[in-house]
């Protein structure tokens, strides 16, 4: 009896431990916690010199059931599928390309979607406001070539922040698609066309179901970012554009009301929470992703 | 005939397509390159006035923003390796084996992912500050690897979904042990999922301004020293070394080319 | 796939070695201190590099610098840190005077500030730190407007004309609810600390109007839009708008004749400071005339030392840099809202941006 217990130890508790007792450690000191923290300060109020005051108060979720703030959450909402269906309509032919190509570059092709993000992210948004500028590349280069006589106005608008969003995000959309496409059987193909299947047809009733759990997780992975990457409405939008992000750190800055960017961060979470669950409804993949 | 004409003007559409992606993906980059021969020393840097590479020496001048990108790719190279080995254990451990509570750990993952890292980075820095950890280099790399833990797990996750457990029995019943199972057979496989998920981890880790701002104590990053610059428009040494990090990574790609093309053929 | 993996952890490996040995390198130029240290905490691009080494050779202290880009940064990262993280800190006006109620600022030792004479008198005695007992001033400034006079006709002499319904999508204003909501208030010749509900509900319409006129909100660097021509008129600080005028000079600067909204940044020691006598030196060091110089010729902001304003005619005669006495005195500082009347500024400025 005594052995038995001893040999399930060595077979299943330690390893198991060794295994999986690093990371859960991790994550509730520095995931569960923190959260925790986050939650209850959502719950506080903050006194004269706007410190957090543990005083209990459900003020901040009233004040943010507000007709402003709910306008909001809503243009976040579209903003963030705008640039999810852009990526999607965008990242979908390009990454059946590239991962279904016979050229010796193949890897190649995938690393230089990568590549540009090693440069920071940062001055990569402020070299499109660059581009994009009324004096900037793109204007100068179509003065001179006489395509315009005034320059467009290009910055400063929802479409500009929708753009630097799909920039930011596209290759998240592409990842995973990479991926599901890559698993494709290509005799599958073979034998859906052999069996007099139209191109579309293949697409639609072969290739599409196959890859679908791709395209949600890079959906996930694009539309969730979106609602909190305050830095690309602030330099691209030029303000004029904001998603929750904005809203929370305008809080936990300028706003001073620490109490009232964790009540937003939760509503946030619990947006994430309902999409996540949703995504699951849809038979999404919860290991695929952030592939 | 119509057939294969269809074909070749879908072919053309694709390069066409794949063309625009990567000349949208590399043209805010190609700004930064032109912008680091920017001759102006005027503070937002934005006129024109000649070329020079007066911006490449001078940047070797600028100790802090060096240190700050050493401090950078120590980071980032720690936190890889810490988050790569966490992330692979884990990721396996809870594949095989089941136990209490795994659902509530599988929750957690995607908190990292999700949470807005501004409120990450100030609930880490008050975590830090009531245990008084001294801010700096080892909380910078905590923080980091919290974050990136996640993107490995599921890259790992998304190659276990094929795993045949029974490959690692047959290694056992052959006379291996667990240990030697686990290095020759179980990690081989699991390969392409690590090698991404290091990947995305070492990726995720240098870009990081946000969380880093609040956790660094008095060490600069390079990220941190680029949006402390901002303000005055992005200075032209800060081009200069973002152009060489460029040519860094492009001669890292084609050190590992010989096997990139290697791997298409297997 | 082995080779593979090898390949790239010798790669890795090389990157590590190479990042290490840079950050070496970096830390070994930095001499050893013979004096101890001193920690700074101070604004992004605002003290010149060149005087805090300067300052290290001249002493022998070791300068760490951290920086910050608000003052409410820097007061949550104070607050988090332990006591004693940082020995000098740079907050603004109203910021003196929430940090004094705190008590999280040390008081000075007046008598090793010895070149304190060198500050304007205006300066001096301020509302919200009364005999300088805790902080000295360092630069200030006011939020005015930068016009382009090849662009805009319309002729604007204050707050009030920025509502003009010709600026439409034209201005570039700063990114900050105090300031634009501030600005709106003197244009109605209110207080930018206005606290009365109904004034304050006025305010909020009259803020809505603006609205279309604002392309961007932008504290960054508000000089790059109104150079690259994105935008005709600024609203921001008038630093910004003088190096704006250096590039074009089409450029020029426009005082509000309500006036303006001012800040002044100073010095101040934190609680627990470690290393306070090396503070003392430090703040001493910057209210130099000499040391002032260096700043002025770096900085465009309005610079507090009149000694060394005087010495440099090229500033004080460019009233977007030494911002004319009147211009000034004329001008008011933001205080600290009662938690109320800040929900309140929040809410309109929620509603001004969506």
């Amino acid at each position: 009896m005594i052995s038995m217990t001893k040999k399930r130890f060595r077979e299943k508790t330690l390893p198991a431990a060794i295994m999986v007792g690093p990371v859960t450690l991790w994550l509730i000191l520095l995931v569960a916690v923190p959260l925790i923290y986050i939650l209850v300060m959502s719950f506080c109020s903050i006194d004269e010199f706007y410190n957090v005051t543990f005083h209990f108060t459900v003020d901040n979720y009233k004040h943010l059931a507000d007709a402003s703030y709910i306008k909001i959450y809503v243009q976040s909402l579209v903003i963030a599928l705008l640039t999810t269906v852009i990526c999607i309509l965008v990242a979908y032919p390009f990454t059946y390309i590239i991962a279904r190509t016979k050229s010796r570059f193949k890897s190649l092709l995938y690393m230089l979607v990568i590549i540009p993000f090693w440069t920071n992210s940062l001055i990569r948004i402020y070299g499109w406001k660059s581009f994009l500028g009324t004096s900037g590349w793109l204007n100068s280069v179509l003065m001179k070539l006489h395509i315009i006589s005034q320059p467009l106005d290009l910055l400063f608008k929802q479409g500009t922040t929708v753009f630097g969003m799909v920039y930011c995000l596209f290759p998240f959309m592409v990842l995973p698609l990479y991926t599901a496409i890559g698993k494709l059987d290509s005799t599958l193909l073979e034998a859906s066309s052999d069996l007099g299947a139209k191109g579309w047809k293949t697409f639609l009733t072969v290739v599409l179901p196959l890859t679908a759990s791709g395209i949600f997780s890079g959906c996930i992975m694009v539309f969730i970012p979106c609602l909190g990457y305050f830095f690309v409405s602030n330099i691209l939008g030029g303000g004029n554009s904001d998603v929750i992000g904005n809203l929370i750190e305008r809080q936990f800055k300028s706003g001073n009301n620490w109490p009232l960017g964790a009540a937003l961060s939760i509503i946030l979470i619990v947006i994430t929470l309902v999409l996540v669950k949703l995504y699951q409804k849809t038979g999404g993949d919860m290991d695929s992703l952030g592939v | 005939m119509g057939r294969k004409a269809r074909l070749r003007t879908k072919s053309v559409f694709g390069k066409i397509l794949c063309g625009i992606v990567y000349i949208v993906l590399f043209l805010p980059i190609a700004v930064v390159v032109v912008n680091s021969f920017n001759a102006t020393t005027s503070k937002p840097y934005l006129t024109w006035k000649g070329f020079t590479f007066d911006w490449y020496f001078k940047l070797f001048d600028n100790t802090s923003l060096l240190t700050a990108f050493g401090n950078t790719m120590i980071i980032a190279l720690v936190t890889t390796i810490l988050a790569t080995i966490i992330g692979t254990l884990g990721a396996i451990g809870m594949y095989k084996y089941k136990f209490k509570g795994k659902s509530v750990i599988d929750g957690l993952l995607y908190i990292p992912v999700v949470i807005p890292e501004i409120v990450m980075g100030i609930s880490l820095l008050t975590v830090f500050a009531k245990v008084s950890i001294p801010r700096g280099m080892l909380t910078l790399i905590i923080a980091h690897v919290t974050f990136c833990v996640p993107y490995v797990i599921f890259n790992v996750r998304a190659r276990l979904s094929g795993y045949d457990i029974s490959i690692e029995e047959a290694s056992m019943d052959l006379g291996a042990n667990r240990f030697r199972t686990f290095w020759e057979v179980t990690l081989p496989v699991l390969k392409p999922g690590i090698t991404a998920g290091a990947l995305l981890a070492f990726t995720l880790s240098i870009d990081d301004v946000i969380i880093s701002y609040f956790v660094n104590g008095n060490t600069m990053t390079y990220p941190l020293q680029v949006m402390a610059s901002i303000k005055s428009g992005v200075a032209p040494d800060v081009n200069a070394l973002s152009s060489l990090i460029l040519v860094g990574t492009i001669i890292f790609v084609i050190l590992t080319q010989g096997n990139l093309f290697k791997k298409k053929m297997s | 796939m082995m080779r593979y993996g090898k390949r790239v952890m010798s790669v890795m490996l090389s990157l590590a070695l190479l990042g290490t040995s840079v950050s070496l390198t970096g830390c070994g130029s930095s001499k050893k201190a013979e004096n101890g240290e001193l920690n700074l905490f101070i604004w992004t691009e605002y003290v010149p590099d060149s005087v805090i080494s300067d300052f290290e050779k001249e002493y022998g202290i070791k300068v760490n610098v951290s920086t910050f880009s608000s003052n409410e940064d820097m007061l949550a990262k104070v607050k988090s840190e332990d006591e004693g993280t940082y020995d000098i800190v740079q907050p603004s006006d109203y910021m003196v005077e929430s940090m004094i109620k705190q008590g999280m600022l040390e008081k000075l030792d007046q008598d090793a500030l010895t070149n304190l004479s060198n500050i304007g008198k205006q300066y001096l005695d301020p509302s919200y730190d009364p005999g300088n007992v805790y902080s000295v001033p360092y630069q200030g400034g006011v939020a005015a407007i930068g016009v382009n006079t090849d662009k805009v006709k319309t002729d604007i002499k204050g707050y009030k004309d920025l509502f003009d319904g010709s600026l439409k999508g034209q201005i570039v204003a700063l990114d900050d609810y105090r300031a634009v909501i501030g600005m709106t208030e003197r244009s109605m010749g209110l207080s930018m600390n206005e606290t009365d509900k109904s004034q304050l509900s006025k305010v909020s319409d009259k803020l809505l109007t603006l609205k279309d006129n604002i392309a961007v909100y932008d504290s960054d660097s508000p000089k790059s839009s109104l150079i690259s021509g994105d935008c005709n008129v600024s609203y921001c600080w008038a630093a910004e708008i003088a190096l704006a005028m250096e590039e074009n000079s089409a450029i020029k600067i426009v005082f509000p004749e309500e006036g303006a909204y001012k800040f002044i940044d100073n010095w101040a020691i934190s609680k627990g400071a470690k290393n306070f006598d090396n503070a003392m030196k430090f703040i001493n060091y910057m209210c130099d005339d000499k040391v002032a110089g260096k700043v002025i010729e770096e900085f465009p902001y309005l610079n507090v030392n009149e000694k060394a304003v005087a010495a440099n005619k090229d500033y004080s005669e460019n009233e977007a840099k030494n911002i004319p006495a009147d211009v000034f005195e004329k001008g008011e500082f933001v205080t600290n809202l009662d938690t109320d009347t800040l929900k309140v500024y929040n809410d309109m400025w929620n509603k001004l941006k969506n």
